[in-house]
């Protein structure tokens, strides 16, 4: 028997999947430290490491570190020179500091940017992330995100 | 006569950016149809479905090239492609591999769409019946599965599900305007949760790029092997005697991808072990031979057609590239379910026909000039990654006609699914779950509204009797299963 009240009823769904949650975890936590035991292992096993072994700890940081200055900046730049800056980043993050990587690091920024631009913004007409950088070019009736 | 021709231009643009996507390892046919959803918010939904439709079975197919050449599947789909394709391409026999998968491949679509065309219909009518009960342990039923198919993992993959279905509560309950798990300072954007799309593409996109990233993005590709001209030589006499594996595994393939959240490699691996039971000549499967390819191949195409048959009948998407269509008929204000067929026949007919011209197209694209185009493969990665990032960000964007929230929805959810990665949660489960979550709440509350408030009525109705019988049978098969993994395991 569930009463249903209208005030509380949002929460009747929710508070049964986290019982169901809670009581698989118990299982799932016991289940697994059993099987670990019959292994000849301890209950909670020896606590693992999360990185795999000599992580890129450049590449990773970096990518959350990018990601999230690339999404700040977007709304406060426009999205075409925000993209281009990042996209540019990106490439050197992963491809590379040498000279040759850079300059094609460069050119793949500017001309992906541009062409992602125009094509979603301009051709689909799809919203982009507008700031300082976006131009409205009245007489073609085109806006450059 | 101009809109058919549009319409297989678009076709054709999905197939080869879904083929490139799939060889191209590490990259799926779900994140394929995720990058270019974003491009449908500007076409009607025939021209959509064309799109999609061709992402879908190009990313499939794909993941057969670099699964023959250098023994790494494309796609999680193509897991047992390389058991007897690399050793044929290792033997200078690689462009006649190619070619035996591709024309598998063709097939196991072509059978799939016929199981599509009759089946649909038939279980929409059946689904008619349903009321608000019977909808509920649907979906439950959906979320038992996930389980007894995640191999040895099966707690984990019912507490994925679950917690999909709680990730997708968090927002305002409909019925009476109320918010719940959402923090204060949220509330203004979270009033229908998270969207599905940045979710979606935060798990299987921008996820994989974290992972490459931990492991540096150090892509070696060997080169093959030189090609024995008189070996490589492809006839239809490479599938003479194999008619009955051809179907079995494509049917094999086509079941699988009705089961919600199973997945491609689950489908080839259960092809190949039946072909292998099944062979005459079982100790040559994995020396190179047609056999297991055709096996393996047929079945993951069989998938196409078989995971859209709950999707447009039930509402409920067989694997995680189905669900991204769910979102696409949403842009589109169309729902999906059993009235689906009869209430927009026309759409239904463009999806068969959709389906069909992308699967000849896949094999044209393919198996013509297939020397050349294996050179995706060779495509390296670091330079996709940015551009990737870029048009997430903005399908992301776009999807509530322009919120930054959804973009950082979009990285949260990319860090989830990296977490996922490491502590072993099934993604794909925890996706099914957050697509289904609201409509099991919606029934639930409707059928204890109903009855007020006794649970009894979900065991008085006959049909509701036949679901409770599936999913006990899929929880009994899951315990039984789970322990035979395991003391594999251990042996």
């Amino acid at each position: 028997m569930i009463n249903v009240v209208y005030s509380t009823e949002h929460w009747i769904v929710p508070k049964i999947v986290i019982a169901v949650l809670v009581i698989l975890l118990v299982a799932i936590i016991v289940t697994e430290g059993m099987a670990r035991v019959k292994a000849g292992d301890s209950f909670f096993g020896k606590p693992k490491a999360f990185f795999i072994e000599n992580y890129d700890r450049i590449k990773l940081w970096g990518t959350l570190l990018l990601f999230v200055a690339y999404i700040a900046c977007l709304d406060v730049i426009g999205f075409t020179v925000t993209s281009i800056i990042f996209v540019f980043l990106f490439n050197v993050l992963y491809a590379g500091t040498k000279k040759r990587p850079v300059i094609l690091s460069a050119v793949l920024a500017v001309v992906s940017s541009l062409v992602i631009s125009i094509l979603f913004g301009v051709v689909f007409n799809i919203t982009l992330p507008n700031g300082l950088c976006t131009i409205t070019l009245v007489d073609l009736g085109v806006t450059i995100y | 006569m101009m809109v058919f021709v549009t319409h297989l231009l678009i076709a054709l643009l999905g197939v080869v950016a879904g083929i490139v996507f799939g060889a191209i390892p590490g990259m799926t046919a779900t994140m394929a149809v995720a990058v270019f959803l974003p491009m449908t918010y500007a076409y009607d939904l025939d021209t959509a479905l064309f799109l999609l439709l061709g992402l879908y079975v190009g990313g499939i197919s794909g993941g057969l090239v670099p699964a023959i050449l250098i023994n790494i599947p494309g796609t999680p789909s193509t897991i047992t492609t390389p058991f007897d394709g690399y050793p044929m391409a290792k033997r200078g026999e690689g462009e006649r591999a190619l070619k035996i998968g591709i024309t598998a491949s063709l097939v196991g679509g072509l059978i799939s769409h016929l199981c599509l065309w009759l089946f649909t219909p038939l279980l929409s009518s059946a689904a008619l019946k349903f009321s608000s009960v019977e909808k509920f342990l649907i979906i439950l039923f959906a979320l038992t599965v996930i389980a007894a198919l995640s191999k040895g993992q099966m707690l984990r993959g019912i507490f994925a599900g679950f917690l999909g279905v709680l990730t997708s509560l968090c927002g305002m309950f409909s019925v009476n305007n109320a918010y719940r798990m959402v923090p204060g300072f949220l509330k203004a954007k979270m009033q229908d949760g998270f969207q599905l799309l940045p979710v979606l593409i935060g798990l299987f996109a921008i996820a994989q790029i974290f992972q490459e990233a931990e492991e540096g993005m150090r892509f070696k590709v060997e080169k093959t092997e030189n090609e024995n001209k008189e070996a490589s030589v492809f006839s239809l006499k490479d599938f003479k005697g194999q008619g009955v594996n051809l179907i079995r595994s494509s049917l094999i393939g086509t079941f699988m991808g009705i089961l919600p959240g199973v997945g491609g490699s689950a489908a080839s691996i259960l092809a190949y072990a039946q072909a292998k039971n099944f062979s005459k000549h079982p100790e040559k499967m994995g020396t190179g031979v047609a056999e297991g390819l055709i096996a393996s191949e047929s079945s993951n195409n069989g998938l196409t057609g078989g995971a859209l048959i709950p999707l447009l009948s039930l509402g409920i998407p067989g694997d995680s590239t189905t669900a991204v269509l769910i979102s696409a008929f949403m842009l589109q204000g169309i729902q999906v379910g059993p009235l689906f067929i009869t209430q927009h026949p026309d759409t239904w007919n463009t999806i068969l026909i959709a389906l069909l011209v992308c699967n000849i197209l896949m094999f044209l694209c393919m198996f013509y000039p297939i020397k050349w185009s294996s050179k995706i493969i060779y495509i390296p990665r670091q330079r996709l990654y940015p551009i990737i990032i870029m048009i997430c960000i903005v399908g992301a964007y776009a999807t509530k006609n322009g919120r930054i929230f959804d973009v950082w929805t979009l990285l949260a959810f990319g860090l989830v699914g990296y977490i996922f990665g490491k502590i072993k949660i099934p993604a794909s489960c925890y996706l099914i779950g957050f697509i289904l979550g609201s409509d099991l709440e919606n029934y639930f509350i409707q059928s204890i509204s109903a009855s007020n408030g006794s649970l009894m009525v979900f065991f008085t109705r006959p049909i509701g009797w036949v679901i409770w019988v599936l999913i006990f049978a899929s929880i009994a098969y899951a315990i039984m299963d789970d322990r035979k993994s395991k003391k594999k395991a251990l042996s």
